[in-house]
């Protein structure tokens, strides 16, 4: 893995992960700046679920709101152009980068323009609707622009797949199908827990935004718990239930496919859909033995899926078997 | 799961099909209770016409091997048998075969004939 080629896109994602988000908490700073001398001394930073509960220094406001989401984009700038060799990368890179740079940015200047004029930040209105605002902003135009990342353009490979690499005794006109669900019992457990703690907490404390907040915490279960991986002749496709995230592999870009021990904690910090160790793209929902796939443009890819040997060893048949005629 | 359909054989398509669930299913390798690919991404998958896995699954619902719900795909049913003995009786065929050096076509000929 040492002759990976250069990152491609390392513009566009400067742009986009760096660029775009830093301008746009810089508007939000000059923006805030213009009604700043009608703001109270003390503008209310915290609110309860009665209301404002806490106060603080405009400069210690802004130090929160603009700069965490400026780290975030930071971070997210140097994944990007650092490890970003598959498209999956840079698009989560950029997708964060930008959906927390306008997430923050509505919330600190909505938050402070409904204190304009008040003597005391602890008259300030509730901001539901401006949390809200800034939640549904953040996660549109963040997805948007991750959409609109550029994706990898197809690079196909002729070399023949390392003759050590392991095979499946195929007959020459044969089809073959590989096929493999993997779930992740405890995830969905935790999650679900979760849930319904919430839900119970929205009703108590009738706080509707803890209801949403399940929603979309159940939302996410469905696209990280269950995933189905299928080799054929289309290559390796990885799809979670709700169809998203998916990773295809077409056969042509395959270097090869190997069998893995799989320690997500260690190699990937965790579980689910995750860059790891060695700028590896991982959909990782246990430990244990998975697949491994090198492919073109230095991208590598970690699956766990029970019966990977069968998997890799059809991937390198199927793959080999095209650049042989 | 592993399905390999050799289009030159003159077993038609959905009967190899339905042949390698039935062996998967007698070998523990898919599980009760287990839900088989959609028939619309296996047939992607094998490259075959829809109706040629959907002909197949209906075979195997038939038999009881599967079970095919709405909205839920098809599903292994719960074998009560244990075909242990039954792989070593056919494992005791295929060594007596080669022993006396009967054809394969032959044998499973008159495996055939037997199960009339």
């Amino acid at each position: 893995m040492t002759d990976r080629p250069p990152v491609p896109h390392r513009l566009s994602s400067t742009l986009l992960a760096l660029v775009v988000p830093l301008v746009l908490l810089v508007a939000a700073g000059v923006t805030i700046a213009t009604f700043a001398d009608e703001l109270p001394g003390r503008v209310a930073v915290h609110w309860g679920s009665s209301g404002p509960d806490g106060t603080g220094t405009l400069a210690a406001f802004l130090v929160v709101m603009l700069g965490v989401p400026a780290l975030v984009a930071v971070g997210s700038w140097l994944v990007a152009v650092r490890w970003g060799w598959g498209s999956g990368t840079r698009r989560i890179c950029v997708g964060l980068a930008v959906g927390f740079a306008v997430a923050f940015a509505v919330m600190a200047v909505g938050a402070l323009a409904v204190q304009t004029g008040l003597d005391d930040g602890l008259e300030s209105p509730r901001i539901d609707g401006v949390v809200v605002l800034a939640i549904v902003a953040g996660v549109v135009v963040g997805g948007a622009v991750a959409f609109l990342a550029p994706r990898d353009a197809p690079q196909p490979t002729s070399d023949r797949v390392p003759a050590d690499a392991p095979r499946l005794d195929l007959a020459p006109g044969a089809r073959a199908a590989w096929t493999r669900t993997v779930s992740s019992r405890s995830t969905a457990v935790v999650v679900g827990v979760t849930c319904a703690v919430l839900v119970v907490l929205a009703v108590a404390l009738r706080t509707p935004l803890l209801a949403a907040v399940a929603a979309i915490l159940a939302a996410l279960l469905g696209t990280m718990f269950v995933f189905r991986v299928s080799v054929d002749e289309r290559g390796l496709t990885v799809r979670s239930a709700l169809g998203w995230p998916r990773l295809d592999v077409p056969l042509d870009e395959l270097e090869q496919a190997r069998v893995v021990e799989v320690r997500p904690l260690a190699e990937f910090g965790g579980w689910g859909y995750r860059l790891g160790r060695g700028a590896r793209t991982g959909i990782v929902l246990r430990s244990g033995p998975g697949l491994e796939v090198e492919r073109t443009g230095g991208r590598t890819y970690v699956v766990t899926v029970d019966d990977a040997e069968r998997a890799v060893a059809l991937l390198n048949t199927l793959a080999d078997r095209r650049r042989v005629s | 799961m592993l399905v390999v359909l050799d289009p030159a054989s003159p077993e038609p398509l959905f009967a190899q099909i339905g042949a390698q669930v039935r062996a998967l299913v007698s070998r523990g390798e898919l599980r009760p209770g287990e839900r088989l690919p959609s028939a619309r991404d296996l047939a992607g998958s094998l490259d075959v016409n829809l109706h040629t896995v959907l002909r197949a699954y209906q075979e195997l619902r038939d038999d009881g091997v599967l079970e095919l719900r709405r909205g839920r795909g098809a599903v292994v049913t719960a074998q009560p048998v244990d075909h242990a003995a039954l792989h070593a009786a056919i494992a005791g065929v295929v060594t007596t075969a080669r022993d006396l050096g009967v054809p394969p076509a032959t044998t499973l000929a008159l495996v055939r004939e037997a199960l009339r």
